[in-house]
């Protein structure tokens, strides 16, 4: 029994140095099945007791040789284990001469088997939903592809949705995810790479690119930060991003994030890596820049000049819901000579009643309002309606007339609400929202001074920041005249030539040049 | 190397435009108005000539000595006694000068917008924002500036744009009344700010493209002097010879902005958005301090100085001057000539021993 301990013990003890990679020589260092059943069914015994969901059933091969049939209930699919490996094997009519090899050749009608021989690689096996069959005498078991659970569909992404563009989202399953970006992305050159990781959940990740697109160093870069990783568990691509990225104290995200299929790809032809993740529907692109990050996927979808229309708008709305409550309490504390007289005036009265100095009441307001959109998202869907209702009156006609808070900060606070939510991205916008309490204080403090400090803190920051190498800021700054084309504009498609250049120059042509649609270039029609 | 960021000879020229132009934009018109009188627009022209010089001579230099700072390459010229002691000298001198644009900054945010702020506080709060973008290094730098300064340009063209309906050009006239002599006398002073040019021997060594640093050096001259000219010329047509009585005439211009009776008194975001050029200037002096001062005391890295040193400029923008008066009176008379001699006659002298040393060491080798 000495094996099986040891065997056990590997599992955990390999994995606890390094995760257990394809690495082969490692595998043959493990103790092999062994030769007699009894030893093996011992064995499994001991791993899985006290797991009441796996099944190890015990039967005979046409009636003579002992075999087990290992699986966990609700991974692997029942009916066809039972049509087309357990009744096969188990009919006592087979001609008496067949050796078992043969039968176990002939018998069973499972297209993807796999020999498995040592007793990780079983429990590996059986861990994915694939039932084992063992074998007396038999130096290997096989492993039967008949992993099935329940899962969910491919659905709509709740989170980024659009008007024009594929409804598809990843789910939860790797599977489903990588055959999404299999199937709009047909050469070879996608590559994908798995890596498991977590001592305990053996969480299995897939790193995709494209060869001959992506950087090579890249690649190897984000495979060797993964594989840093030692941590009991992956519940989440959020556990791989916290502990890949470049700058960990930073708000700002510095890998992009996003559930759908269409995205990932779009980045993948853009030279960038994709990371999927098992059990969780959002995949990681690295790297990942700032311009990106207020991208969506619609901009290529839609008509250049709207898609150009609503970049330069959603930029603009970037900066409101970072300044424009700190601009109204510097404005409204220091410098109201800025204002008009008769808004002055107005302002004036509405604050007249008003107990609180402007930045009180701003964040009075911002809190509230950060307080109503988090128990809108957590509240059951039942009492989603209750909470509109009481946003509605506090932050609205009921607040304004309790003489809480004055009219115009109530318009501050709605339209700093709904710039945060034009931002595509959930990361970034998170990060705004966070970083505009720091700036009111400020302002506070400071006026348009202090908050021209802080926006300086703010950009310093940001030309610090790197994501895999790549300068966070770029094409921005530093300054790349030909990626700007995507990014202060999004020009015509048969315009953006070039790949937008991340770290190195391979492969910078993405298209043929001089498209421009033109009826009288005719062709073989013309 | 110490500094192991690189940047590109464009990002170095963005660098230097608010680095010269920043603080000129503020007093310098009516400074120049006091001797140039209606010529004061000609005045940044001849000025500019030294900004050109300084920049060949940097480039120069640099030549020479590719690798290294003017502080690194004084030992290598004239000793090591000698050297140590005009590096000490420079550290020393920019230490003196960012005390004077850091004190310049904030006599002008007090005095105009936060009346019963302390200016410590004002002066404070700016030297720590820029001591976080010299602890980043020359990369982050140059992209904070690749950032700002478009939004600087922008600002000032819109200034000129919106005060468009109360410029009358033609103040203009008579033009050169009083001969070259009178523009000639206003260069004076806006020499000293196009003399720190200089401060491109200390970037230079952190290009990637090095063989393109004289050609952006000569652009970001060429812009300073455009912008001078056009600031010149705004208060001209606006104030006429009147120039003179006003501090900040910039500023005030900036006032006089009024659109559909709704954008008034701008001065507020004028204010705000010239911050930024004000924080690259400092940033890029503190900079050069910092890295001058490590590359002196031959340290490994020199983000552990930058703290002390940042203490050291808001005392230095104490001591400068007393007042604001006295700081101005002393900008008008000698800080050229100090500035010019530390920043034209000093380099130019490195310049001249090298080629001497140039020549002798032909010599020897065709000897040997």
């Amino acid at each position: 029994m000495r094996f099986v301990k040891k065997a056990f013990k590997n599992l955990l003890g390999s994995s606890s140095h390094k995760p257990l990679n394809n690495s082969q020589q490692e595998a043959n260092q493990q103790p092999t099945l062994s030769m007699n059943l009894n030893e093996n069914l011992q064995a499994l015994d001991s791993i899985y007791a006290d797991c009441s969901d796996i099944v190890i059933h015990n039967f005979l091969i046409a009636g003579k040789t002992k075999a087990l049939l290992i699986y966990i209930e609700g991974l692997s699919n029942i009916d066809l284990i039972h049509q087309h490996v357990l009744a096969p094997l188990m009919q006592e009519s087979v001609a008496e001469d067949a050796n078992t090899n043969r039968i176990l050749q002939t018998k069973i009608s499972v297209s993807n088997r796999k020999n498995v021989v040592t007793v990780v690689d079983v429990i590996e096996q059986i861990s994915n939903g694939n039932p084992v069959l063992l074998v007396d005498q038999q130096r290997q078991g096989i492993a039967l592809g008949l992993a099935k659970w329940e899962k969910r569909g491919v659905e709509e992404p709740m989170a980024e949705s659009v008007i024009r563009g594929p409804r598809e989202g990843f789910t939860e399953t790797l599977g489903i995810n990588t055959s999404l970006l299999r199937r709009k992305i047909k050469s070879p050159a996608l590559k994908m790479k798995s890596i498991k990781v977590g001592r305990y959940t053996q969480t299995q990740i897939v790193i995709a690119y494209i060869e001959g697109i992506a950087e090579p160093t890249l690649i190897e870069e984000v495979e060797n930060r993964i594989q840093r990783i030692d941590m009991d568990g992956i519940l989440e691509s959020g556990y791989i991003e916290e502990m890949i990225e470049d700058n960990p104290l930073s708000p700002f995200p510095q890998l992009l994030t996003t559930e759908r299929p269409d995205v990932a790809t779009g980045s993948l032809l853009e030279g960038r890596v994709v990371i999927l993740v098992d059990g969780t529907p959002f995949v990681l692109i690295a790297p990942t820049t700032l311009a990106s990050l207020m991208h969506s996927p619609e901009d290529y979808y839609q008509r250049f000049m709207i898609s150009t229309l609503i970049r330069w708008l959603r930029y603009s709305f970037f900066l409101i819901s970072l300044l424009v409550p700190s601009a109204y309490v510097a404005i409204l504390t220091y410098h109201q000579e800025m204002i008009p007289t008769t808004l002055l005036l107005s302002v004036a009265k509405s604050r007249e009643e008003i107990p609180f100095p402007a930045l009180v009441e701003a964040f009075l307001m911002e809190i509230t309002f950060e307080a109503l959109r988090e128990a809108g998202v957590r509240l059951p869907k039942q009492v989603g309606a209750a909470v509109s209702i009481v946003g509605a009156l506090v932050i609205g006609q009921a607040a304004t007339s309790a003489g809480l808070v004055s009219a115009p900060m109530v318009m501050v606070v709605a339209i700093t609400g709904i710039a945060s939510f034009m931002i595509p991205h959930y990361t970034i916008g998170i990060a705004l929202r966070m970083l505009r309490f720091p700036i009111m204080i400020l302002a506070g403090m400071l006026g348009l001074l202090g908050l021209m400090l802080g926006i300086i803190m703010i950009v310093i920051h940001l030309c610090t920041l790197r994501s895999f190498g790549v300068p966070y800021l770029s094409p921005l700054a530093p300054m790349k005249g030909r990626d700007m084309k995507d990014v202060l504009f999004r020009a015509p498609l048969w315009m953006l030539n070039t790949r937008p250049h991340l770290t190195g120059e391979e492969n910078k042509y993405r298209q043929a040049p001089g498209q421009k649609p033109d009826p009288t270039k005719g062709g073989e029609h013309g | 190397m110490i500094e192991k960021g690189k940047i590109s000879a464009f990002q170095m020229g963005v660098m230097m435009y608010p680095t010269i132009f920043a603080t000129a934009i503020l007093s310098l018109p009516s400074i120049i108005a006091v001797q140039a009188g209606r010529d004061m627009w000609l005045s940044p022209i001849w000025a500019s000539t030294i900004g050109f010089l300084a920049v060949c001579i940097a480039y120069q230099l640099h030549k020479l000595y590719p690798k290294e700072t003017i502080v690194e390459y004084s030992v290598h010229l004239v000793g090591r006694i000698v050297g140590k002691i005009m590096g000490l000298m420079f550290i020393f001198f920019y230490m003196h000068l960012n005390g004077f644009i850091i004190r310049e900054y904030g006599e002008f945010v007090v005095g105009n917008f936060f009346v019963k702020t302390p200016i410590i506080v004002v002066i404070g709060s700016m030297v720590i924002v820029c001591a976080f973008a010299v602890r980043g290094g020359v990369e982050v730098l140059g992209r904070c500036a690749q950032i700002f300064v478009p939004i600087v340009i922008i600002l000032i063209l819109l200034i000129v744009f919106l005060l468009s309906p109360d410029l009358k050009p033609i103040q203009i006239y008579p033009i050169m009344e009083h001969g070259v002599k009178p523009s000639l006398m206003g260069a004076v002073v806006p020499s000293d700010w196009f003399s720190e040019f200089i401060v491109i021997s200390f970037l230079l060594p952190y290009l990637t493209d090095r063989e393109k640093g004289m050609k952006w050096g000569m652009i970001s001259v060429f812009a300073v002097m455009l912008t001078m000219v056009l600031s010149n010329m705004t208060a001209l047509f606006l104030f006429g010879i009147n120039t003179v009585g006003f501090r900040y005439p910039v500023m005030v211009a900036a006032r006089y902005i009024s659109l559909a009776n709704f954008l008034e008194h701008l001065e507020s975001i004028v204010m705000a958005i010239w911050i930024v050029g004000a924080f690259v200037k400092i940033s890029v002096f503190y900079y050069v301090i910092v890295l001058g001062t490590a590359q002196w005391l031959k340290l490994t890295d020199y983000r552990p100085i930058v703290w002390p040193v940042g203490f050291l400029l808001v005392l230095f923008s104490v001591w400068v001057a007393p007042n604001v008066q006295e700081m101005t009176r002393v900008v008008g008379t000698s800080i050229p000539f100090y500035l010019l001699s530390m920043q034209v006659a000093v380099p130019t002298l490195l310049l001249f021993i090298a080629f001497i040393q140039k020549k002798f060491r032909k010599k020897g080798r065709a000897k040997g």
